[in-house]
C-alpha cells in the first residue's frame, strides 16, 4: 500500500511550512526514518524523517511552495508496487496512509497554497476536460441520478459546469428551469447555451419563436472560462515590506489633509538653474531638495510631526533625517537623509542622487535606511496628482508630492495657468492633532510658493 | 526529565569544522549513542546562508570577502543570511526534541531558545525582548542574538548567535532586508563593556537548566577535538 507523506503538525501555532529542498528524487531508495524533505516554517528547518521503507513514488508539492498541516507531499511505494494509474492520488489536507489507494475525489493540476481546500478554478470546461472523462460516461453525484430520474432527464442535451464539465445539480436545475420558461413561450425546450456561457441558461427572449438567433461570440483570443493564476512565493523584502504596511496601518490613525501649491516660482527657478549646476558640479537638480528644505523648515515649527509615538511616550526628535521612498523593482524602499537641516540644497540634491541610486543597486547600508524622523514620498514622478501614503511607521508624518502640471487657478478675479501640484500630508492623528497637521501644510506650501523668500539663508 | 544535559566548549574553531561536528553529533544522536548537549563556539567572521536567504541579501562584494578571506557558506537551518565571527557566542543545542518541554512544538522551542538568551541577559541587568513577527532577541529597536534552527530525526541543531563584542561593521556586509530593518547591537554596546566569556557562558547555561528544566553539566572542553560523538555521517 503506498504511504503518503504529510505535513505533520509542528506545534499549536503553525498552520503551514514552505518545502524546502527534496532530499531524495522521484525513484530513489528511502530508509525508514531517513531524511527526504525540508519543511520550513519561521527560522526552523525540520528534515521530515520517511514514515516508512520504499521507493519516492511522487514528488506532489514542489520545492518552494507553501504546504498546510496535514496536506500531502508525496508517496512512498513500497517495495513491488507502483503508481496506481491515473496518478496523483488524492491530495486532501488529512490524507493519511492509505488514503492514496481511494479513488481521486477531484483532478487537481496545480497545487496550490489552499490545495486542501476544494479548487474553484479547476472546474472550468478547459484544461481538466482533457484529464477527465467527459459527462457522458454517466460519471454524475447519485443526488445528480436522482434528481435526472425524477424530471424523467438523460444527461444529453444538459451542459456540464462542473469539474471536466461534469453535470451538477444546479445544472439539472437549470436545464429543467430553461425548459419551463421556452415551453411557456410555447417554444421547444433551448438546446445547450451559447458558448461563453457555460453553465448558464440562455433565457430566450420573448418573441424567440421567430428567427434563430446568432450566439454572442466571445473573444477569441481567450479560451472560455479561462482562470490561469500564477503563484509566487512571496520575497524576504516583499514580505518585509507588507509587514511594515500592515503594522503602521493597524497602529497609526491615519488621517490625510491636502492642499494645492502653485510651484510657478520653483519651475522657474529650477529651470533657470538646473543646466549649469549639471555642468559645475554634475548633480542634476531636482525638486526634492527644495521641497526637503521647505519641510524641514515647517518641522522646526511644528515639532509635533519630527516624532514618533510609542504607547505611552512621544519621542520628539531634535534633528531632522529625512526619508525619500525609492522604487525598486525588488520592492519600495526608504532611504534617509541625514542631519537635512545641516546640509545646503546642492548636498541634498547630491545625496539624494547617491541614495537613489545606490537604492537601484541594492548597495544601500543599514545606517543609509535607518533613523528617520519624517518621510517623503513623490508619486508624482510616475505621473500621479494625488495620492495618500501610508506613514513610515514609528514615524508620524509622510508627505506625499505630486505631480507638477500646468492647471487653470483664479488669480485677482481672473483665470490663470499656474504650475500647480497638490500635496498631501498622512499624520497619526494619535500624536497629532488636525490643526498643528494643517499649519504645518500650509506652512510648507508657503515656502514652496515663495522660494527666494528663505533660499538666500540656506545656501 | 532529570537527565543532564552536557556542555561543552568548542572554542574558536572553524564554521564549517563546527558545522561537520554537529552533523556527526546529530547522526550519534538520532542513532541511540550520543548525548543531549549543547556546543559553545566562537567562529572567524563567517556568512552563513540559510534557507530563507536568497543571494540579493549578500551585499558585500565577492571580491572583498574573498580578500578578507571571509567564506559564504550555504547551510540547512532556517532563516537568512547571518554573520558570525570573533566575540559572539554561538551555541549549538543538539538534542532530542521529545526530551524537551517542547516537544515537537518548534515554535516553543524557538521561544523557548530566546527565553533562554532572554533570562540571561537580565542577569546584566538588559531588559531584553522578542520583537514579534521577527525571531531573535531584542534590547529596544536592535537585534542582540539571531536564532536559525534545524531538525534532523527530531533533533535539534544549529542554534544561536548571541553578540557579545563583535565587530558590528561587519554586519554591514549582508542585506538589510527589508525597508527599516532594525539594527544589530551588542552586549559591549549595551553594557559599556563586554563581559567575560566564561561568565556568560556559565550564564547561559544556568539559563538553559531554568528553561528546559533539566540540570546542565558544568561547561567543559572535549576531552579531544578529534573524538566527537561518532564517525559516522549520514550526509558524507
Amino acid at each position: 500500500m503506498p504511504v503518503t507523506i504529510v505535513v505533520p503538525q509542528l506545534g499549536e501555532s503553525v498552520v503551514e511550512g514552505t518545502v524546502g529542498k527534496w532530499l531524495k528524487k522521484e525513484g530513489d531508495a528511502i530508509a525508514k526514518d531517513e531524511p527526504i524533505v525540508e519543511i520550513i516554517t519561521d527560522k526552523i528547518n525540520i528534515e521530515l524523517p520517511a514514515p516508512s521503507a520504499g521507493t519516492l513514488g511522487k514528488i506532489t508539492i514542489p520545492e518552494g511552495t507553501v504546504a498546510q498541516v496535514g496536506q500531502q507531499l508525496g508517496v512512498i511505494l513500497a517495495p513491488g508496487e507502483s503508481m496506481p494509474a491515473g496518478a496523483a492520488p488524492g491530495a486532501g489536507a488529512g490524507a493519511s496512509a492509505g488514503a492514496a489507494a481511494a479513488p481521486p475525489a477531484a483532478p487537481q493540476r496545480v497545487p496550490t497554497p489552499d490545495a486542501g481546500a476544494p479548487q474553484r478554478g479547476a472546474g472550468a470546461p478547459t484544461g481538466t476536460a482533457l484529464e477527465e472523462p467527459q459527462s457522458a460516461d454517466g460519471r454524475v453525484s447519485p443526488a445528480v441520478r436522482k434528481l435526472l430520474k425524477e424530471h424523467n432527464l438523460d444527461l444529453s442535451g444538459i451542459r456540464g459546469s462542473g469539474a471536466g464539465g461534469r453535470v451538477t445539480r444546479e445544472d439539472v436545475l437549470t436545464h429543467v428551469e430553461a425548459g419551463r420558461v421556452a415551453a411557456s413561450a410555447g417554444g421547444k425546450p433551448p438546446a445547450a447555451p451559447a458558448p461563453g456561457a457555460p453553465g448558464r441558461a440562455a433565457v430566450p427572449a420573448p418573441a424567440a419563436a421567430q428567427a434563430p438567433l446568432k450566439p454572442i461570440p466571445g473573444p477569441s483570443m481567450v479560451a472560455p472560462g479561462s482562470r490561469e493564476e500564477e503563484v509566487q512565493p512571496l520575497s524576504n523584502v516583499r514580505k518585509k515590506i507588507a509587514e511594515n504596511m500592515v503594522r503602521s496601518r493597524h497602529t497609526a490613525a491615519h488621517c490625510a489633509t491636502w492642499d494645492e501649491v502653485d510651484m510657478t516660482a520653483l519651475v522657474n527657478l529650477r529651470g533657470r538653474l538646473k543646466e549649469k549646476i549639471k555642468a559645475t558640479y554634475g548633480v542634476g537638480l531636482t525638486y526634492m531638495p527644495f521641497i526637503m528644505k521647505a519641510v524641514v523648515r515647517g518641522l522646526r515649527e511644528f515639532p509635533v510631526l519630527n516624532a514618533s509615538i510609542t504607547e505611552t511616550e512621544a519621542h520628539y526628535k531634535k534633528y531632522y533625517n529625512i526619508g525619500v521612498a525609492v522604487h525598486r523593482d525588488s520592492g519600495l524602499i526608504v532611504p534617509v537623509v541625514h542631519d537635512a537641516d545641516r546640509k545646503t540644497l546642492l548636498q541634498l540634491a547630491q545625496e539624494i542622487e547617491d541614495l537613489g541610486g545606490r537604492a537601484r543597486a541594492d548597495k544601500l547600508t543599514l545606517n543609509d535606511i535607518q533613523g528617520g524622523t519624517f518621510t517623503i514620498t513623490n508619486a508624482g514622478m510616475f505621473g500621479a496628482t494625488a495620492s495618500t501614503p501610508i506613514i513610515n511607521y514609528p514615524e508620524v508624518g509622510v508627505l506625499g508630492v505630486h505631480l507638477i502640471q500646468e492647471r487653470p487657478v483664479v488669480r485677482d478675479h481672473r483665470i490663470v495657468i499656474r504650475q500647480m501640484m497638490t500635496l498631501v500630508l498622512s499624520f497619526d492623528h494619535r500624536l497629532v492633532d488636525g490643526t498643528p497637521a494643517v499649519q504645518f501644510l500650509h506652512r510648507v506650501k508657503e515656502l514652496l510658493e515663495d522660494p527666494e523668500s528663505w533660499l538666500l539663508d540656506s545656501i | 526529565m532529570t537527565s543532564p544535559i552536557a556542555a561543552y566548549d568548542l572554542g574558536r574553531i572553524a564554521y564549517r569544522e563546527a558545522l561537520g561536528f554537529q552533523h556527526r553529533a546529530v547522526s550519534a544522536r538520532a542513532a541511540g549513542a550520543g548525548e543531549d548537549a549543547i556546543y559553545f563556539a566562537e567562529h572567524e567572521p563567517v556568512l552563513t546562508v540559510g534557507r530563507g536567504g536568497t543571494p540579493e541579501s549578500l551585499r558585500a562584494s565577492d571580491a572583498m570577502l574573498k580578500a578578507r578571506g571571509v567564506e559564504v557558506v550555504p547551510v540547512e537551518r532556517g532563516g537568512d543570511i547571518t554573520y558570525h565571527g570573533p566575540g559572539q557566542i554561538v551555541a549549538y543545542p543538539i538534542v532530542a526534541l521529545s526530551a524537551l518541554p517542547s516537544g515537537r512544538d518548534m515554535h516553543r522551542y524557538l521561544r523557548d531558545l530566546e527565553e533562554v538568551l532572554i533570562r540571561a541577559l537580565g542577569t546584566y541587568g538588559l531588559s531584553a525582548g522578542r520583537r514579534p513577527p521577527y525571531t531573535g532577541v531584542w534590547v529596544g529597536e536592535r537585534k542582540v542574538a539571531a536564532i536559525g534552527v534545524a531538525v534532523r530525526r527530531w533533533i535539534t541543531f544549529h542554534g544561536f548567535a548571541l553578540n557579545v563584542d563583535p565587530d558590528l561593521t561587519h554586519f554591514d556586509w549582508i542585506h538589510p532586508c527589508g525597508i527599516r530593518d532594525l539594527g544589530v547591537t551588542s552586549m559591549r554596546s549595551l553594557l559599556g563593556s563586554a563581559p567575560p566569556r566564561a561568565e556568560a557562558l556559565e550564564r547561559l547555561c544556568s539559563s538553559f537548566a531554568e528553561i528546559w528544566e533539566r540540570p546542565v553539566t558544568k561547561l567543559s572542553r572535549l576531552p579531544d577535538s578529534s573524538s566527537t560523538p561518532s564517525s559516522e555521517t549520514l550526509h558524507a
